[in-house]
């Protein structure tokens, strides 16, 4: 790979790192765990950059390398993960606008969503992110109708999980 | 939905919260691949040795023994792989020393050195071998031109034609052009498996020197 090619990744990849630390906070739970992963993606998107023809957009891109990452990745280690606590250190607000009852529903969700499985995560994330139907699609490589059924279905879930 | 609007909420206003990495980090990042071509060198040397082995033990027959004892080379053969040994165990222990070294460097610099360090242990692996191929090579090309009755036989019988002189700088010529070709097979093979892996290793170092500036 040539040097200049590495310097647009790199460039590219840094203005939109959030998007994978987002990835990383959805899919793991500490900070090794966040740290890793990131990483993984990073070279993932670094492997497949020259297949990356700009035909979609570099975030749609990253969403779906990163997604596909960690999805794969989380499938491997399924096993050995500890599925269940959300870490509420994970979970910081700041002080000011601390509600106890939001605060109280925002811990009960993130581990309704601990919960759910690697491609239902997936459309949580994107559904956070704000995608449009016709994104998720694209980044999820299912049709614009099946990807919203799936979420209803998710959504249906997660309700399920909160309210039993 | 109203509980996933606060999860939302909440998700946009963590958005910002993350540790920020910059262009370097991410470069180092792309570099840890260093590590892992380290360590392939560090497996291969440890297969190879394996494969030799095998082959070794499995090739010492009865026959090989006998051709040793009558070359008269059987000890020297026994202390050689003796030696042989040795020098390959303290190469793959450096090798695993540099694949520990490069793996909990962070500072692109020491990183750098790690991988100079790494190439020349290869370097060195690549010409002890061949040294020791050669050293082998000639022991037992002497001894069977001394030793082995065949030759004996041979030499008595085309020397009735030719002079004696001559026929021996015949044999030395071909002797050399066995052993120049032998090695260079050698030289080959070393050159397949662990070429690949050290200009992996060279273009991540260039990537790395751009960074140093």
């Amino acid at each position: 790979m040539n040097p200049r090619q590495e310097e647009i990744f790199v460039k590219q990849l840094q203005e939109n790192q959030n998007i994978i630390h987002k990835i990383c906070r959805l899919y793991t739970t500490d900070e090794d765990a966040h740290k890793d992963l990131f990483q993984e993606i990073t070279i993932q998107l670094w492997k497949a950059f020259p297949k990356f023809r700009g035909d979609s957009k570099f975030t749609t891109w990253a969403y779906r390398v990163g997604l596909n990452t960690a999805i794969t990745l989380y499938r491997k280690k399924k096993k050995s993960l500890s599925t269940i606590e959300f870490d509420s250190t994970f979970h910081k607000v700041k002080q000011e606008d601390y509600n106890y009852e939001e605060e109280e529903q925002l811990k009960l969700l993130y581990s309704a969503i601990s919960e759910l499985n690697d491609i239902e995560k997936a459309l949580i994330f994107l559904y956070l992110e704000d995608k449009d139907y016709a994104e998720i699609s694209e980044t999820l490589g299912i049709s614009e109708v099946n990807a919203r059924v799936k979420m209803n279905r998710v959504k249906g879930k997660l309700k399920k999980i909160l309210n039993p | 939905m109203d509980e996933l609007e606060i999860l939302k909420k909440d998700w946009k206003k963590r958005e910002h919260s993350f540790n920020q990495l910059t262009e370097t980090d991410i470069y180092k990042m792309l570099h840890k691949r260093s590590s892992s071509i380290v360590k392939w060198i560090l497996i291969i040397s440890v297969v190879e040795i394996l494969f030799w082995s095998f082959i070794n033990f499995f090739s010492a027959d009865e026959k090989y023994f006998k051709t040793l004892e009558m070359y008269h080379l059987k000890t020297v053969m026994v202390i050689i792989s003796i030696i042989n040994y040795a020098v390959i165990v303290f190469f793959i222990y450096l090798f695993y020393k540099n694949y520990r070294a490069i793996n909990t460097t962070d500072s692109v610099k020491s990183l750098m050195k790690n991988i100079l360090k790494t190439r020349k242990t290869v370097q060195n692996y690549v010409w002890y071998n061949l040294g020791m191929a050669f050293v082998i090579f000639v022991l037992v090309f002497i001894f069977q031109f001394m030793y082995d009755p065949n030759i004996e036989i041979l030499i008595n019988k085309v020397t009735q034609n030719i002079n004696k002189t001559t026929f021996y700088f015949i044999a030395f010529v071909f002797y050399t052009l066995l052993i120049f070709i032998f090695l260079f097979i050698i030289w080959l093979f070393y050159k397949l498996i662990y070429g690949i892996l050290l200009k992996r290793l060279n273009s991540n170092y260039k990537e790395l020197q751009k960074l140093d500036l």
